[in-house]
């Protein structure tokens, strides 16, 4: 890891420019190099066409060359610093934070495949190709929190039963939400509306802002504190993964609201639901241990959906608009 | 005393006892106040209905019908076999997933994984107030009730 500033340095700093180089970092780096690359750069890259959003088939494409193996991975260094050099807080405070992403991976995963259905057929490519980043993403939960955090199971299931403990009560907002929207979709997969709705709580507050965040608090901890290297390199291809993925579900929104004007009351909709949910919390996190306060987590947050809206042309409506201002929404990703 | 059977008369009245008293005290000392805050609203202000169905049970399919009004259960009746009471949200679950809510698996893996569904309704409508709605899952789970009838499968 090549520097190493306070976690929240980019709250106070505003969006970045990326040169033609980092760009070219980002997007070319091997599994082995992706250590060396800045997560807030690539947070970064996430947004960079978001403006000009790529097609299907180059997104698939940049899946092609940009996959990684998780099984390549060498989690020993992490378990040292797990047992070793962090704090009972500081370890608490990260499980309460990446259980959710752990659980959310998951969630994504299984979910996905019903969209697929009444995609188009460069979309399906693109589509096939998050499966498999999710199942990976999956996989990669499933190592760390046996490898490192030290949990035992037989199977998938038994871990992610044993870190369900510090999932919050909340969880079941966007991911209960997002369950049964994909069970809409599975009764009439062609239905446009249903699958606005369903993009909306997947791609845009999921993925775009939920996961972004809760990268960004665990991955610049870590950066930050030199800790945890293989949790550092994972995630942050994880991240890369998710850029696709938010470009992807940005373009699809941004699409299906040109094509029919009317959609845009979906997505108004679905986010009346989200946010009326997404201001409650069921437990204290505590983010101080991993160098945040929850007003810049807060700000952060506000940040990610703020840009997604802004760069593919979504507005609000008053009442919404205050509903962002006045939320303030617990941690999970996927 | 022995437990009332589940889906019997006897056990829908307990549920609408639980229901009507809320969570109980050990519950809600585990989580922030600012979260039952939110259920507390949610309930006082409810008047939608749920059909809770069981897909399976060995006379046929049956419903658990709960009325909101007022912050409390108006009605609360096992209906059927045969036909879906008039509800706002239609509901569905397996016996095995009932019984496995029982015997305290998590009411939020219970939406999440779709052990529960809604099939009729409006989803965004329901999910204005799921947590609200997963507190009262949990409370039915907790109810008595006895699971002697096989499933039909």
């Amino acid at each position: 890891m090549t520097e190493r500033k306070s976690p929240t340095a980019v709250l106070h700093e505003g969006p970045r420019a990326l040169s033609d180089q980092q760009v070219r970092q980002i997007e070319g780096a091997a599994l082995k190099e992706v250590l060396d690359v800045d997560i807030d750069d690539v947070i970064e890259y996430v947004h960079k066409d978001m403006r000009s959003l790529p097609d299907y088939t180059t997104l698939y494409r940049k899946y092609l060359k940009q996959r990684w193996d998780v099984y390549d991975l060498d989690f020993a260094q992490d378990k040292i610093d797990w047992t070793e050099k962090m704090t009972e807080p500081e370890r608490q405070s990260f499980l309460a934070i990446a259980s959710g992403f752990h659980h959310g991976e998951r969630q994504v995963e299984i979910e996905l495949p019903v969209f697929m259905i009444g995609a188009g057929e460069e979309e399906k490519l693109h589509i096939s190709a998050q499966i498999e980043d999710e199942a990976r993403h999956t996989v990669f939960f499933d190592r760390f929190y046996r490898e490192v955090v030290g949990l035992q199971g037989g199977d998938i299931m038994a871990i992610l039963d044993a870190s369900f403990p510090w999932v919050s009560e909340t969880f079941v907002g966007p991911f209960g939400l997002l369950a049964y929207q994909a069970d809409e979709v599975r009764r009439n997969p062609y239905d446009e509306r249903a699958r606005v709705r369903y993009g909306t709580t997947y791609f845009l507050w999921i993925e775009g802002v939920l996961a972004l965040s809760v990268m960004k608090v665990t991955l610049s901890y870590a950066r930050w504190r030199g800790f945890l290297p293989a949790y550092y390199t994972g995630f942050t291809a994880t991240c890369r993964d998710e850029s696709r993925h938010v470009q992807g579900g940005m373009k699809y929104l941004q699409d299906a609201v040109r094509k029919d004007p009317t959609m845009i009351r979906e997505i108004h909709e679905t986010l009346r639901t989200i946010l009326m949910l997404a201001g409650v919390a069921s437990r204290e996190v505590i983010y101080e241990p991993l160098g945040w306060t929850q007003d810049e987590v807060r700000m952060l947050m506000f940040q990610q959906l703020g840009r997604k809206l802004n760069d593919v042309g979504i507005t609000l409506p008053p009442d919404l608009q205050a509903m962002v201002s006045s939320v303030q929404p617990v941690l999970a990703g996927g | 005393m022995s437990e009332p059977e589940f889906f019997s008369p006897a056990w829908a009245a307990a549920v609408r006892d639980a229901l009507s008293a809320g969570p109980p005290e050990p519950d809600r000392a585990g989580k922030l106040q600012m979260y039952w805050d939110f259920f507390d609203r949610v309930k006082a202000g409810y008047a939608s209905s749920w059909a809770l169905g069981c897909r399976d049970l060995p006379a046929g399919p049956a419903s658990l019908f709960i009325q909101w009004g007022g912050g409390t259960v108006t009605d609360c009746r096992v209906t059927g076999p045969g036909g879906t009471p008039e509800a706002t949200y239609v509901l569905g679950m397996d016996y095995a997933d009932w019984q496995a809510l029982h015997d305290g698996y998590d009411p939020q893996r219970t939406v999440m994984y779709r052990k529960i569904l809604v099939e009729e309704g409006n989803i965004l409508e329901f999910f204005k107030g799921i947590y609200f709605f997963t507190e009262c899952l949990a409370v039915i789970g907790k109810v008595p009730a006895g699971f002697g009838a096989l499933a039909a499968h």
